[in-house]
């Protein structure tokens, strides 16, 4: 694996801080070893792509920032995953906290059986919160910065699942902003949703990506060429576990790929 | 299996394509020396006549480039061949314009009397053919080396440029009657340059195209 350090080090012309470190990455499900020797730094307020043929690992890489891997039985883990200057796979971790600082919306959108109000105060109240007002004024700033808040303000008490797909999925977003995280992981975000819905989503990303950091799975080349500011590219090598073949700048890995395989994988020429 | 057959085959169309209008030009600048050398007013006529299809070549390439990025998003080497073929078209359609302008200037010095023997000017012609030629082949080749070998050449143009123009001077000054043939003389040399010029703007390009970094090469003296 080799990181391209020459266009890492562009990072600190963006101005961008590192907010999550990931070393030495191995990760395995029972014998099969899912990832190998993974080391990259994701920056924080930038969107950064992960991009790889189908059973690369992108989404297993995902999902070991908020630990979502842990919930899968045999699955093991090493290396070290710091969110800023924690250690968060440490015994004394809080997991529940640590999702809540780290959100996730999935492929499709998956919102509670309840109504639009409840789906994003249900986060709020879990955590605490118990202050009507405060929830109130939570639901009303998360649907707006979902940008789903002039839409529905008038439908709030309305079963969740009468939105429409992109609507649900803005929804999960905002559900997700409701409990004020730092990082928000998305695992093929836009892939159950039409071209029009994609856009949405992918604008509304650009907007959140001033103030969280964002990580987004997508087998849409285009998708990830639009939104994120760095692109990794992962592939599997013969024994089917993942790698990461080059990590940069998204202009520089769509126009100028340093490695032979990125080059024939964004070309089309293979995966 | 060869993936990404039907794109392929329309990137090759494409290269192929360029090559031809190339080639085209190449006649172009060739023959328009030529209709200078032997007052041939037919011949001038005719290369005249076709930089049309140079120029309506230039754009069906480009129409091609166009829709093969809006159909296709070709991205990172396939991206940078369409882009880099996109600039090479317009620097060679504008060399068969320096050409179809000499040719008007054949037109204009009509059955004029020689001012002199033309061997600077052949030679210029000569040399800026060769490295037009030579460019597209590196462009068909990757070859980014002979690219930048080629863009280097263009300081003899230059040099023979200088030649013609000093030349062309001492003419006029001592016979000021000459003046007139002397300075369509000196345009012909400047559009011969100019040409030269553009092909070392093709290798910049093609040097782009291998290694995705832009950059001057070898900025002309003119």
């Amino acid at each position: 694996m080799e990181i391209n350090t020459e266009l890492l080090g562009n990072r600190t012309n963006t101005g961008h801080n590192t907010k999550i470190t990931a070393e030495n990455i191995n990760l395995f499900y029972g014998d099969f070893q899912a990832l190998r020797d993974i080391n990259m730094e994701i920056q924080e307020c930038a969107i950064t792509s992960l991009i790889g043929p189908s059973g690369c690992g992108k989404s297993s890489f995902l999902r070991i920032f908020n630990r979502m891997n842990d919930l899968i039985k045999n699955a093991r883990i090493t290396g070290n995953v710091k969110l800023d200057d924690i250690d968060i796979y440490a015994r004394d971790i809080d997991v529940v906290e640590l999702r809540k600082k780290v959100g996730m919306v999935f492929q499709k959108p998956n919102p509670f059986p309840m109504s639009i109000y409840e789906n994003i105060a249900y986060g709020p109240k879990r955590h605490g919160i118990k202050n009507r007002a405060e929830i109130e004024e939570i639901v009303e700033k998360s649907l707006k910065q979902a940008a789903l808040w002039d839409d529905i303000k008038d439908k709030l008490k309305q079963s969740a699942l009468a939105l429409s797909g992109g609507q649900q999925q803005r929804l999960c977003i905002a559900r997700v902003l409701a409990v004020e995280p730092e990082v928000i992981l998305m695992d093929e975000p836009c892939s159950a949703l039409d071209p029009i819905a994609t856009l949405k989503i992918e604008d509304l990303m650009r907007s959140l990506a001033k103030d969280y950091t964002i990580i987004i799975v997508t087998h849409n080349m285009q998708q990830a060429a639009r939104v994120s500011d760095l692109a990794a590219f992962l592939m599997m090598e013969e024994d089917r576990a993942g790698v990461l073949v080059e990590y940069g700048n998204t202009s520089e890995i769509f126009t100028n790929p340093k490695d032979k395989r990125t080059e024939d994988y964004i070309t089309g020429r293979f995966g | 299996m060869e993936m990404r057959t039907v794109f392929n085959k329309e990137l090759r169309q494409i290269q192929n394509d360029l090559l031809a209008m190339s080639s085209m030009t190449e006649k172009a600048i060739s023959y328009s020396v030529k209709a200078l050398k032997e007052r041939d007013i037919e011949l001038a006529n005719r290369i005249i006549e076709d930089d049309k299809k140079i120029n309506s070549a230039r754009f069906e390439i480009e129409e091609k480039c166009i829709k093969l990025i809006a159909t296709q998003q070709p991205m990172a080497g396939d991206l940078r061949t369409i882009i880099a073929v996109l600039n090479i078209l317009s620097e060679v359609e504008r060399i068969g314009d320096h050409a179809e302008g000499n040719a008007k200037i054949v037109l204009m010095i009509g059955n004029e009397p020689p001012l002199k023997p033309l061997i600077d000017i052949p030679r210029m012609a000569e040399k800026t053919i060769d490295m037009l030629h030579r460019s597209l082949g590196s462009f068909i080749e990757r070859d980014k080396d002979t690219a930048m070998k080629i863009a280097a050449e263009d300081d003899e143009v230059d040099e023979l440029y200088d030649q013609v123009f000093r030349e062309l001077l001492t003419f006029m000054a001592e016979d000021p009657k000459t003046i007139t043939r002397a300075t369509r003389l000196i345009w012909v040399a400047h559009n011969l340059e100019r040409s030269a010029d553009r092909v070392t703007n093709i290798c910049e390009r093609i040097v782009y195209m291998v290694t995705g970094k832009m950059q001057e090469i070898g900025a002309s003296k003119y």
